[in-house]
């Protein structure tokens, strides 16, 4: 890229977008490079879908700026459109063309001129792997096909910025590999979001990732700011055989200054699971256990786990907050 | 433009990708091959023994007008169930396939999406109408003295009638998701059309005259006669283009609902 005021494709400025009463989107504000692959991560309702559907010009937010390479979406839709390939959370397209024929509609429409079609559609077929099916109709072909007739319409006339809504639900094991590996090689000039619910993928593809519930974004930095950040946590889960002695160990482990982001949860036969996250420095198990058989606490269960990312998802959805975590 | 022929040409070939496209051409070559044949024989019956059916009744009749000016006045029914039939999926489809949302990400403006389509379904309809030629070929074949004039005015006329038409039910079909919707309400809409062309035989006054004024089928009328009236022309064009813009404003509405 020529300057560093180009590099920035993407920019959200303080973006909300409501339905009626309800905030699908807070004040959200980002940037997105070239050569950045950025996962949203959230649950269902989050506002994901949302975000991508106000990048991608579908409908303008209700207040704040969207910049696509500079360009102000709301001031020139077209002309920021341009540098913009979309692939919806469903991909249905026309159950009723072919997909030879659809891919050069698209083309069409995306203002591919007419000299460059052919081998413009013919490059990004075979770079979707979708030569052998372009005479079928797109009715007839399996999701994962599908799906990369889809990726191959966001790809044409070569946007350098890519929004890819789930890009891998649905799919079987070997098409999700696939895909990945499509979107990897795609991210290397590209600035990508792509949005998911599953974590895994996050941290094998995305080189920065952004929590998102509730339309605000709860933590974003890059895998290895939060790998760092997981290294520091980790997790000891308690189980206790008695009901009875369920507020008396609440008690104890809070009186505990280690102990952060207490959650007890109701298990099967009556026994109760207990979980808190801590520091790694001091392992706590040797306290507690005494702790325990002196108050007479029928501890049956105790385990000290790595935090993974879910954990710290599941924590943050909870709290709803960032905690001293990511700030 | 390109882009507005691209959209207009998809939409065009997706009335041939479903039977319903090829079976509506079809039905509609039938019933108004059924009317020619009908006004034909009824027009060789009277013209075989004019006394028995009493001259005075067809004052100023003239084969053309027998034949074209009415078949052109009856085919103007067929309109009122074809139409919603075949603009029924043109926006809903792409509602419910989301392929609109896909559309909107293009750099499209709205303007070249909803002229696309409408241009599209224009063609086909168009399509429709040039195996209506074919009758005047026959009529030529049996003898009839064709007076182009008349009978062209009678294409034109047909031609815009259906255009406004189609604006209408484009339009419908751009408010809903559902095709049967769509079909319904289109249907009923261009059923009220039609009926404001009897409140001037019923009543008369002001309100009588406007109501026909607004017709299309007072207007059409003309040009099945042979008249060539700049007024109808006129109205003609502002239906369309009515529409076309109420089409435009419903598919904007995405953006209003903030």
């Amino acid at each position: 890229m020529k300057n560093s005021h180009s590099d920035i494709l993407i920019k959200f400025d303080k973006v909300s977008k409501k339905y009626g009463s309800f905030h699908a989107l807070r004040d959200v504000s980002f940037e997105v490079r070239a050569g950045e692959i950025v996962g949203f991560l959230g649950p269902n309702g989050a506002g994901k879908t949302t975000a991508m559907r106000v990048i991608s010009g579908f409908f303008p937010p209700s207040s704040g700026r969207v910049f696509i390479r500079g360009i102000d979406m709301a001031k020139h839709p077209q002309k920021a459109k341009k540098a913009l390939g979309y692939l919806p959370e469903t991909v249905s397209l026309y159950p009723d063309m072919k997909v030879l024929e659809y891919l050069r509609f698209v083309a069409r429409l995306k203002g591919v001129p007419a000299h460059e079609l052919g081998d413009h559609v013919r490059d990004k077929m075979s770079f979707c792997g979708l030569l052998e099916v372009g005479h079928r109709l797109i009715g007839r072909l399996s999701k994962g096909y599908r799906q990369r007739v889809g990726f191959a319409q966001a790809l044409m006339a070569d946007p350098s910025v890519l929004v890819l809504d789930e890009p891998t639900t649905g799919l079987d094991p070997t098409q999700i590999r696939e895909i990945r590996e499509l979107v990897r090689a795609l991210g290397q000039s590209r600035a990508v979001i792509l949005s998911t619910h599953i974590l895994p993928e996050v941290s094998m593809l995305c080189n920065r990732v952004m929590m998102i519930n509730q339309g605000q974004i709860l933590a974003s930095g890059t895998v290895k700011e939060l790998g760092s950040c997981l290294k520091d946590r980790e997790a000891i889960h308690l189980r206790l055989k008695d009901r009875k002695d369920h507020d008396l160990a609440l008690k104890l482990l809070r009186a505990m200054p280690e102990v952060e982001c207490l959650n007890t949860e109701e298990e099967i036969k009556g026994e109760t699971c207990i979980s808190f996250e801590t520091s790694p420095e001091e392992d706590l198990r040797p306290r507690i256990t005494k702790l325990f058989v002196e108050q007479g606490i029928s501890l049956v269960e105790i385990q000290r786990k790595q935090m993974s990312l879910e954990d710290i998802f599941l924590g943050l959805l909870k709290n709803g907050k960032l905690g001293r975590r990511f700030s | 433009m390109r882009k507005v022929l691209a959209i207009a040409r998809k939409e065009f070939g997706s009335c041939f990708h479903s039977w319903l496209g090829v079976l509506m051409a079809a039905l509609f070559l039938m019933v108004s091959g059924i009317f020619f044949v009908i006004l034909v024989l009824n027009y060789v019956k009277i013209s075989m023994n004019p006394q028995q059916f009493g001259l005075s009744n067809f004052s100023g009749i003239n084969q053309t007008q027998f034949i074209f000016g009415s078949f052109f006045t009856n085919i103007s029914i067929i309109l009122l169930f074809l139409v919603p039939i075949l603009t029924m999926r043109s926006f809903t489809e792409e509602k419910r396939g989301e392929t609109l949302e896909l559309m909107f990400t293009y750099p499209l403006s709205d303007f070249e999406i909803v002229a696309g389509k409408q241009l599209g379904i224009v063609w086909f309809f168009e399509v429709l109408l040039l195996p209506l030629l074919g009758y005047v070929a026959v009529y030529r074949w049996i003898g009839g003295e064709v007076d182009w004039g008349p009978v062209l005015l009678g294409f034109l006329g047909f031609w815009l009638l259906a255009n406004a038409y189609l604006a209408v039910g484009v339009f419908i079909s751009s408010l809903t998701r559902s095709p049967m919707v769509s079909a319904l309400g289109t249907f009923s809409l261009l059923l009220v059309f039609w009926i404001f062309d009897w409140v001037d035989d019923i009543s008369s006054g002001i309100w009588a005259r406007l109501f026909s004024e607004l017709s299309p089928l007072a207007h059409y009328r003309n040009f099945t006669i042979g008249i060539l009236d700049v007024q109808d022309l006129v109205y003609f064009g502002f239906f369309f283009f009515y529409f076309l813009f109420l089409t435009l404003r419903s598919i904007e509405t995405r953006n209003w609902k903030s």
